[in-house]
């Protein structure tokens, strides 16, 4: 279970993902447990993982707190209701939903890459040429940053909250939605986005982890192994991202998503 | 330093960045022993593991239980999210941010609405 978490690690490190889309497969169809208690440990995971970086991330003023923290408010709520129906909906719907998830990653993965069209450090003047209300051009300059102005705040309320809906159900950071959100919708650059999405994910999976210790859904014996890997495995995932052709290893990560997306599917449809 | 950010918040925020990091060592460390205790004990990751027992932690540690170190490691998971989100609520207040005094402060009781509904849910 620690190499498990150590591979998941630094597969996730090198491919921008975080460790939970491969930890909670790898434990459903790896070692046979049940998915709720394989979200339970990915969650711890995935909050330590996430620590780590914004730790890096804040020292380094890389993140926008600011931005982040008004956010997390939202998935934070959404992490709160999908925690608490996560132990309402029956382990097949969950299953199906994972599916939908990891064919959602692969399609992303797999498409051409276009958001460095959108990583500008230079986004101050809005595209559309609209003129903000007042008052809420105040409010989105508080949220901005040094060489870009956020937009569409609106947007990015209702993306975080389904962000960590999603991310309490299926035990994931949820930087696959955040990140997109934040670069192409908001206006943020991607390194910042990246950072601030990283930041936010500690507080939007303690919400739900909170709700799964109290209900004894997380296994400690599980839990800390598969995390103390996925660390290490993070860790080395960093060192080692300059070294590797991530074009390769992104196309076989496609396949191997693929193929665990039909093996979901497959197991919630019994 | 962009526009909106204070000196003091500037500097919280790499206070902020230290402690998280410092948190998730610590944890990593004593989640190292427990897992090493587990080992040394014979337990398996798949045997299922006890639940959380606040009152009994000091009492595991002490007697050097795998338990008792593993679910101190992983409380300090979660802990150091909500501890990153306190200090950013004293470095606002100290700048006298009230938005985002009272954004931190909602982000806190949303957790705390998690712990209640997880308490009385569970039940």
């Amino acid at each position: 279970m620690v190499a498990s978490g150590i591979g998941a690690g630094v597969f996730g490190s090198l491919l921008g993902l975080g460790g939970g889309i491969l930890i909670v497969p790898i434990l459903t169809l790896g070692f046979g447990l049940d998915l709720r208690e394989a979200v339970g440990v990915s969650l711890i995971s995935v909050i330590m993982t996430s620590s780590a970086a914004a730790g890096v991330y804040l020292e380094r003023h890389v993140a926008n707190m600011r931005l982040g923290m008004t956010l997390e408010l939202f998935t934070a709520l959404g992490a709160l209701v999908g925690g608490s129906i996560a132990f309402l909906l029956a382990e097949n719907v969950l299953e199906g939903l994972f599916a939908v998830l990891l064919g959602y990653v692969a399609f992303t993965m797999a498409r051409p890459r276009t958001e460095t069209a959108h990583d500008t450090s230079t986004l101050d003047i809005d595209p559309d040429g609209e003129a903000e209300p007042a008052q809420e051009v105040s409010t989105l300059e508080r949220l901005s940053g040094e060489g870009y102005r956020v937009r569409n705040l609106g947007l990015g309320i209702v993306g975080a909250s389904f962000a960590g809906i999603v991310s309490a159900l299926l035990g994931i950071g949820g930087g696959i939605i955040k990140v997109p959100l934040m670069n192409v919708g908001m206006g943020v650059p991607l390194r910042v986005a990246t950072a601030t999405s990283n930041m936010m994910i500690g507080i939007t999976a303690a919400a739900s982890a909170i709700i799964y210790v109290a209900r004894g859904g997380i296994d400690v014996y599980s839990a800390a192994p598969t995390a103390i890997g996925v660390f290490l495995g993070a860790s080395a995932g960093s060192r080692l991202a300059h070294r590797v052709d991530l074009r390769i290893l992104r196309w076989l990560f496609v396949v191997v998503l693929i193929y665990t997306a039909i093996q979901m599917l497959l197991r919630a449809l019994g | 330093m962009s526009a909106t950010t204070s000196a003091r918040v500037f500097d919280a925020e790499r206070t902020i960045g230290r402690l998280l990091i410092a948190m998730t060592y610590v944890s990593v460390a004593l989640m190292g022993v427990g897992v090493v205790l587990m080992f040394a004990n014979g337990i398996s990751p798949l045997d299922a593991g006890p639940p959380l027992d606040p009152g009994d932690l000091g009492a595991e540690i002490l007697g050097l239980q795998p338990a008792g170190f593993l679910w101190l490691g992983l409380l300090i998971v979660i802990a150091a999210p909500i501890a990153r989100v306190v200090l950013a609520a004293i470095a606002y207040a100290r700048d006298r941010d009230r938005t985002m005094v009272l954004v931190s402060i909602a982000i806190l009781a949303v957790l705390a609405v998690a712990v209640a509904v997880a308490v009385t849910g569970g039940e």
